[in-house]
């Protein structure tokens, strides 16, 4: 079991804070991850948002660069 | 969960979507992807980027001879004379790239325009955002929804392309579209 993935807490944004570090960094050095269904993200999700649904998210995790920062919501 | 995978760092955004109170995007995945096949050379790139922002620039002119006062029609020729400034940056990129002198006429004569920033047409955009043409704030308002969706719109087809010049194109595109963003943002508070 790899105890890292309970043990390693993830920092918390308020939207504001979120806002402001996208717009500090260049789009291409951060990941924006929208871990919500399609219908949720079609309906509305925030610009630059990469779609992948959290039950498809660890089958999925090598399409993201885990050198950058992630948001995710 | 992604931290225990070796993200280095992860945020969470606290409340998610309910709590984000800035413009978001509409639409599925592949919205507007169909302009980009993925494997544009980075001139090709440019000259789509080109068309999209000459087709908001002619929504904003329509748009102005619609608006019901003076001051939302200064507004909107305001925001057609940026797609301007914008068009100018990639033609621009377009002659350093290609390294031979592309005359301007002849450059936009290369360029199809179809759609508007975003992937969205003018009627779309109308019957989704449904302005009130008298009002500056729902002006403004509708082009934040525009700008949100065309960086929405590049940071997807970022991660289609191939051609890493092109990706840094693209990315380079998405960044300007988030500056403007801001600055709409600003001058909506200024109101």
């Amino acid at each position: 079991m790899k105890w890292m993935q309970f043990l390693t807490p993830a920092q918390s944004f308020d939207y504001k804070e979120a806002e402001a570090y996208m717009a500090e960094h260049a789009s291409d050095t951060v990941t924006l991850l929208d871990v919500r269904q399609p219908s949720e993200y079609k309906e509305s999700h925030i610009p630059g948002a990469t779609l992948i649904p959290l039950p498809e998210l660890t089958d999925r995790l090598a399409e993201l660069d885990p050198e950058k920062p992630t948001l995710v919501y | 969960m992604l931290a225990g995978k070796g993200f280095k760092k992860v945020f969470n955004v606290s409340g998610g979507i309910n709590a984000w109170k800035s413009k978001t995007a509409i639409g599925p995945q592949d919205l507007g992807m169909d302009l980009f096949t993925g494997k544009e050379a980075p001139l090709d790139v440019l000259k789509v980027a080109y068309s999209l922002e000459q087709g908001l620039r002619e929504f904003y002119i329509t748009l102005a001879k619609k608006a019901g006062n003076e001051k939302v029609k200064d507004l909107f020729l305001k925001l057609s004379d940026i797609e301007v400034k914008h068009q100018m940056s990639i033609y621009t990129a377009y002659n350093q790239i290609s390294k031979v002198e592309t005359n301007k006429a002849d450059f936009e004569k290369m360029v199809e325009t179809g759609a508007l920033e975003g992937g969205l047409s003018t009627e779309e955009y109308l019957d989704l955002f449904k302005p009130d043409l008298n009002s500056e704030k729902e002006v403004i308002s509708l082009a934040m929804s525009i700008e949100a969706q065309a960086l929405d719109l590049y940071h997807r087809v970022s991660s289609k392309i191939t051609h890493p010049e092109s990706k840094a194109i693209v990315n380079k595109i998405a960044d300007e579209e988030k500056v403007h963003l801001t600055s709409l943002g600003r001058l909506m508070d200024s109101l």
